[in-house]
């Protein structure tokens, strides 16, 4: 018994007399195929896709693509339920988190053949995310975009305290320097924000410190490693000395706001926030690129892929139009959008110029020391432990060795679940 | 004027109460009326530079007129159906005997024990099986009826006296005659509360419009409003405005609608 006369006849029990009404698949006709692309972000990319689609139907025009939007909350539910019933969509966005999950349920079709087939050149992407959808030697998704971190600040402050712009040449210990100068309890001002988010904040300065958040081998969790724990004492410490607002004050004002209106001088944050910043009237932002920690300097890279779904009906025209997402076409039409920072070699500076004033090439030239965001094949069992023990280390009186030492052992936990 | 001095410490307690009730919506109000800088400002900005270009905005983005009528329609029709569907069930579990009837009754109310999100997936595989996904269809079947409006129709049945029930059996009335010309209009005002928490519950609903429908044509107001998040901006003013066009039919209708609202939910312990 098929799933769909399973349904039916589940169906049937249910809504008496309804037995007569058939699902039809909707193809077959005149050899047009309708293909589903799904995405997450409306608001800022919607734009772009609906772009891409046009530039792809133009050259193909046999193909018909619908643009699917689930809000970013409840894009996996509905991903997820789909999977479950075989229609999700021919073609979607993936990000780091997940992929190992649907790489390793066959949720997803490998393209390493048909890359090499087509002789798609992955050496126009970041190594590091390419790397990131590989799994078991198997290539699962196209980068689509990255973004990197870098340290944002506010100008008009550190004129105010006749503090030196940050610069490529900074290290840790500029940091705490500024910090100290900058801040200002009587304005309300504190020189930077210690907020115990992951990518934006204390993975960087693990990778500077010279720790790592998880083994290559994805067996073994870094957080019991004294570099890892360096890193993130170097956010304990500023918090410790108030140079930080406390990390409650911070979750019930949220940093970025505070750094928009003035209140934070310096500030770890994304390249996908550039856009945001750009837009507040009255800051005067800039940007440099993360000063270097004991053992150099090192960002985090994420990005997202497109990928296919293993179950699609039409796996030659989903693979046509994952390949032009991937083209340089393609990337360029993001780039002009601003939204992101298309993950296509060489078209960084239309991105970089889209937003003029906000030296956002401190995002591309960290390219080489970037590193890529750590994930396992279940990232999510170990990311929610994560992130509640970094949350209370960073907590008045909380002791960060023993909660990173406690962490570790929850977390080779998890990973020992993995197969 | 005796009971007016020793009643004005009460009434301090209840205007400080409805003041923080109404803060909410008046900050919504607000922030529809801000720009984005001010809207994101730390401290807060009280007074806003009345864009009304917002309003606008929402109406180019999203097609607003489109979806309400599709919440206008999902809500009727799933008020409708549980109106209908919950008080037969109600009825008979109230006051038809027949074999197994409580313990059909329990089975009944322990769903209501199971978190929605478990049912997600059979009822996706149910409406796609009958090809009603992406459809407004799709979007009414799996609310037309409930184990809760069950419940509380029973509960109102139950205190209704019998004696009415029997004069019309003496009378010759066949059981579904009894429940249409006597029962349900004495159940009126059970049916009102059931149908106002429906009301409510359906113009809300999210997570089921979302997974069953793709198309912005066909989704809810509720849905097609998450169009207007981000992943990491969102434009507050323009989804202020938004939602406040969306919630403003629904609250007219509890301004109309409070006694029995209130009633309902005291009635049931719930909402």
């Amino acid at each position: 018994m098929t799933g769909k006369i399973r349904a039916l006849v589940v169906a049937g029990t249910l809504v008496a007399g309804l037995a007569g009404c058939s699902s039809s698949d909707g193809d077959g006709s005149g050899g047009k195929v309708t293909l589903t692309y799904a995405y997450w972000d409306q608001e800022n990319q919607g734009q772009a896709m609906t772009k891409i689609v046009q530039e792809f139907t133009k050259s193909h025009p046999n193909i018909e693509v619908k643009l699917q939007f689930t809000p970013n909350k409840e894009y996996w539910t509905k991903l997820q339920t789909a999977a479950a019933g075989g229609t999700a969509p021919d073609v979607f966005w993936m990000n780091g988190p997940r992929i190992g999950l649907y790489a390793s349920q066959g949720a997803l079709m490998p393209l390493s053949d048909k890359i090499a087939a087509d002789k798609v050149d992955l050496g126009k992407y970041p190594k590091s995310l390419v790397d990131l959808y590989t799994l078991d030697g198997k290539q699962y998704g196209i980068p689509k975009d990255f973004d990197t971190i870098g340290l944002w600040y506010n100008k008009a402050l550190f004129d105010a305290a006749k503090v030196k712009y940050p610069d490529a040449s900074w290290t840790w210990d500029d940091v705490r320097a500024a910090a100290k100068k900058l801040t200002d309890p009587a304005k309300g001002v504190h020189g930077i924000g210690a907020m115990p988010w992951s990518q934006e904040l204390y993975y960087n300065t693990i990778f500077q410190a010279g720790g790592y958040v998880i083994s290559d081998d994805k067996k073994k969790s870094g957080y019991d490693d004294p570099a890892t724990i360096e890193g993130l004492k170097f956010w304990k410490d500023l918090l410790d000395q108030k140079l930080s607002p406390t990390v409650q004050q911070m979750t019930d004002n949220d940093p970025i706001e505070m750094f928009k209106s003035g209140k934070l001088a310096m500030w770890y944050d994304g390249s996908y926030d550039a856009s945001q910043y750009f837009k507040t009237e009255g800051l005067k932002a800039g940007v440099a690129p993360l000063p270097a920690g004991p053992k150099g300097k090192a960002t985090v890279i994420h990005g997202l892929a497109n990928v296919v779904y293993a179950k699609t009906k039409h796996p030659k025209e989903a693979w046509e139009f994952v390949k032009f997402l991937g083209s340089e076409q393609a990337n360029r039409i993001q780039a002009e959008s601003g939204a992101v920072i298309p993950a296509y070699e060489g078209l960084q500076e239309s991105w970089v110029k889209s937003m003029p004033g906000l030296d956002l090439q401190a995002f591309i030239d960290q390219l080489p020391d970037a590193r890529p965001y750590p994930v396992s094949k279940n990232t999510a069992a170990w990311a929610r432990l994560e992130t509640d023990a970094i949350t209370k280390a960073f907590t008045d009186g909380q002791d960060v060795e023993a909660t990173a030492k406690q962490l570790a052992t929850a977390m080779n936990a998890a990973l020992s679940q993995e197969k | 004027m005796r009971s007016g001095g020793r009643l004005w410490p009460v009434h301090l307690v209840l205007a400080v109460g409805a003041a923080a009730m109404v803060m909410p919506f008046f900050w919504q109000v607000l922030t529809s009326l801000k720009t984005f800088t001010e809207a994101t400002r730390t401290p807060p900005v009280w007074i806003p530079s009345f864009e009304w270009a917002n309003f606008a905005k929402v109406l180019d983005e999203t097609p607003f007129l489109q979806q309400l009528g599709n919440t206008v329609v999902m809500t009727t029709g799933r008020t409708l159906a549980q109106l209908l569907f919950c008080s037969l069930a109600a009825y008979a579990f109230a006051r038809l005997r027949f074999p197994g009837r409580d313990v059909i009754f329990v089975a009944l109310l322990s769903v209501l024990m199971v978190p929605g999100q478990l049912f997600l997936i059979p009822q996706y595989q149910i409406i796609q099986g009958l090809g009603w996904l992406n459809t407004l269809p799709g979007l009414i079947a799996p609310g037309m009826f409930s184990a809760f409006g069950t419940f509380m129709m029973r509960q109102f049945f139950m205190t209704l006296p019998a004696e009415v029930e029997e004069a019309a059996r003496l009378d010759g009335a066949h059981p579904l005659r009894i429940f249409w010309s006597v029962m349900l209009p004495l159940a009126r005002p059970g049916l009102l509360a059931l149908g106002v928490l429906t009301v409510l519950w359906s113009w809300n609903d999210l997570m089921w419009p979302l997974i069953v429908n793709t198309d912005p044509e066909s989704m809810p107001l509720s849905a097609g409003l998450s169009a207007l998040q981000g992943e990491h901006m969102t434009d507050y003013p323009v989804l202020m405005a938004g939602s406040l066009m969306a919630s403003a039919p629904i609250i007219v209708l509890f301004i109309i609608m409070q006694k029995q609202l209130i009633q309902g939910i005291a009635f049931t312990g719930s909402k």
